[in-house]
């Protein structure tokens, strides 16, 4: 386990270090820069000084180096746009937004998910596993962005239940000012909602039809007792795959939600930098969320041995 | 005569598919007394794993247990049981031991946890003392090692030890009954004689009631005090092992009989086979069902489902061979008792 554990360690590494570099030679290949937009209109000498000033006077290749080097101490670069900001100061003022909003989303549209899912399993066949059904496809076939405009016009705007943008900020960062944060929570959850009920249905039909259900039956099991102690453990397993990755997405930012409501979330600037294609940030928010899905698969596979203990990697079976 | 345990009157089961009512088991009916062993003989798909089912109340829907069959479990209707009734009665007075132990067991589940859980819904046993009753079990069906072995899992056993472990739990709460639903089929065939030999062992110790329903003529030699012999749905021969394997009456029982492989069967000759399949359920036969894969097949047969000749000592057989009309027709063969094959 030890061995299988370093083993994956390094080829984590690896894996970073090659979304790095695509990361960076994609960008360069983009025609423009960063400057471009603005440096028509300046005077010839102080665009060479700008120009210098983010290193982007230097050949591709000589960048690269530089790139890599700084980012091995944790430095990505000033970004373009907003001067005095690095890679970590904006995520200090943006990852607490992304993570509520994340963490709300997940533990609504999961815990929903999960609980229709056992629901549209337990009473399969009738009007209330169609009615799950029916929804759930609505839910994953509609944009989140959708239903985050929809909501937005409609609850916030229209009925004016709900502020129409905004997200708490201060001492009600992480405690406080729900109202506004409903709506958004909403939008994201939905698609979780659809995913996780269809996943886990699948999942208990599966199960249900197990050899080992009926002789849980022939024992004198009553049906709670079968779908508590033997269904659900061994219906969780897919789940267990693919929740993990969806934290690890929800976390690093919705950016369609974020944009909509005007969060000063991850996911927004992430779109903003995008857009003004500012080298620096794009690359380390790239490289953060890569070192997060790595970690977070990593973390799968040994959550897996501690449900399923046919898994056992790299040892003996 | 001793005491009947169990008795199926007249049990009819189907299945409803979108082909339509498949009729899996036409009328049954077999009587268990106390202790002793009843093997339920034939091949796949003649209803004998629907009515072992059947008599753990383990029928589902698209199945279905027609009205008018009756399963009395000492002397009581257990197909009027209500649900509450149903869940004390399974694992406690009746136990069942299925076919294939690997998928029969919960692969997240330890052995010795699984085991104990029959104790535990049964209010047997708290947890400590279940998780104890468990062990026991464990080496008392002959698994070393016993505390060891109930904190792994059922993928570390091999499959000889799963199905050890799956009579554990069958036996957990000493039941009166044991429904052994082919329980070597899975196996080697060393191994299957070990786990025959424990199930006899441990009948003579608990003085448990066992129906035995495999398709292996092999196994029930040793073990069985009676034996029916089951095709299409309904039970075409019975009587004492003795009877059956000495004196058999149906051409269908010869036909098994002669497909079990001898000892003194020649290298390279080959197997005895019965040609044909079983008539599709869906629409049953007027006739006796086997009339199409039948040497001795005459008119009436494909016309009259045969009625029950009585050869006294319980063993019976439909068949219109025995109508007093029909042609005299001896055994195609003889089981010789010092050939040792059976």
């Amino acid at each position: 386990m030890l061995k299988y554990t370093v083993r994956r360690f390094f080829e984590m590494l690896l894996t970073i270090f090659v979304i790095a570099t695509a990361t960076f030679f994609l960008l360069a290949a983009v025609p423009g820069d960063p400057l471009s937009d603005r440096a028509d209109r300046l005077p010839e000498s102080i665009r060479e000084n700008l120009y210098r000033k983010y290193g982007l006077d230097k050949p591709v290749l000589e960048r690269y180096v530089i790139t890599m080097k700084g980012m091995l101490h944790g430095d990505f670069g000033e970004s373009v746009r907003m001067p005095g900001y690095d890679i970590q100061k904006l995520l200090q003022e943006t990852l607490a937004p992304s993570a509520r909003l994340g963490l709300q989303t997940i533990v609504v549209g999961v815990g929903v998910g999960l609980l229709l899912g056992i629901l549209a399993a337990m009473f399969k066949g009738t009007w209330l596993d169609y009615i799950i059904v029916f929804f759930s496809v609505l839910m994953i076939s509609v944009p989140t962005l959708i239903f985050g405009l929809l909501l937005q016009k409609y609850v916030a705007g229209e009925m004016g239940l709900f502020p129409i943008i905004g997200w708490p900020s201060g001492e009600e960062l992480w405690f406080g000012g729900w109202a506004y944060t409903v709506l958004p929570t909403l939008s994201g959850c939905f698609s979780y909602i659809a995913t996780y009920s269809r996943l886990l249905k699948t999942s208990m039909l599966d199960v249900i039809n197990q050899d080992y259900v009926l002789a849980a039956r022939a024992k004198g099991l009553s049906e709670p007792q079968i779908v508590r102690r033997h269904i659900l453990r061994n219906s969780f397993i897919p789940i267990i795959t693919v929740l993990p990755m969806s934290i690890a997405f929800a976390l690093t930012g919705s950016f369609f939600i974020e944009k909509i409501y005007a969060i000063p979330g991850f996911g927004r600037y992430f779109i903003e930098s995008v857009q003004s294609r500012d080298l620096s940030i794009i690359l380390g928010q790239t490289v953060l969320m890569s070192i997060v899905y790595v970690a977070v698969v990593f973390l799968v596979d040994i959550l897996y041995t501690l449900i399923d203990p046919r898994i056992r990697v790299g040892g003996k079976a | 005569m001793g005491e009947k345990l169990l008795q199926v009157q007249d049990l009819r089961v189907s299945y409803h598919t979108y082909a339509g009512e498949v009729q899996s088991v036409r009328g049954v009916s077999f009587a268990v007394e106390k202790g002793e062993t009843l093997a339920i003989v034939g091949e796949s798909g003649c209803g004998k794993s629907v009515t072992a089912k059947s008599i753990m109340g383990l029928i589902q829907d698209p199945g279905e247990i027609k009205p008018g069959s009756r399963i009395l479990y000492e002397g009581r209707d257990i197909l009027k049981m209500k649900k509450r009734e149903w869940r004390a009665y399974r694992g406690e007075q009746c136990a069942m031991i299925f076919q294939d132990a690997l998928t029969s067991l919960d692969p997240t589940m330890r052995v010795g946890k699984q085991i104990a859980e029959t104790l535990r819904v049964h209010g047997r046993a708290g947890k400590a003392e279940a998780a104890e009753k468990a062990v026991e079990l464990l080496r008392r069906v002959g698994i070393p090692n016993p505390e060891r072995r109930a904190q792994e899992f059922p993928h570390q056993f091999s499959g000889g030890m799963r199905q050890r472990a799956m009579i554990a739990t069958a036996l957990a709460c000493d039941p009166k009954l044991l429904i052994a639903d082919e329980p070597t089929t899975a196996l080697d065939v060393t191994i299957q004689a070990q786990i025959i030999d424990l199930m006899k062992q441990l009948q003579r110790e608990l003085g448990a009631a066992i129906v035995l329903i495999t398709h292996d003529l092999g196994v029930v030699a040793g073990i069985a005090k009676h034996i029916c012999v089951m095709y299409s749905g309904k039970i075409v021969e019975r009587g004492t092992s003795a009877e059956l394997f000495y004196h058999p009456r149906h051409p269908y029982t010869w036909a098994l009989l002669k497909a079990v492989p001898r000892l003194d069967l020649k290298n390279k000759q080959e197997l005895a086979t019965i040609e044909g399949t079983p008539p599709d359920l869906l629409s049953p036969p007027a006739g006796c069902p086997f009339c199409t894969r039948c040497r001795y097949c005459m008119p009436v047969c494909k016309e009259e489902m045969p009625p029950d000749t009585d050869f006294g000592g319980g063993h019976q057989a439909a068949c219109w061979l025995h109508d007093p009309r029909a042609p005299k027709v001896d055994a195609p063969f003889v089981v010789r008792k010092e050939a040792g094959g059976i």
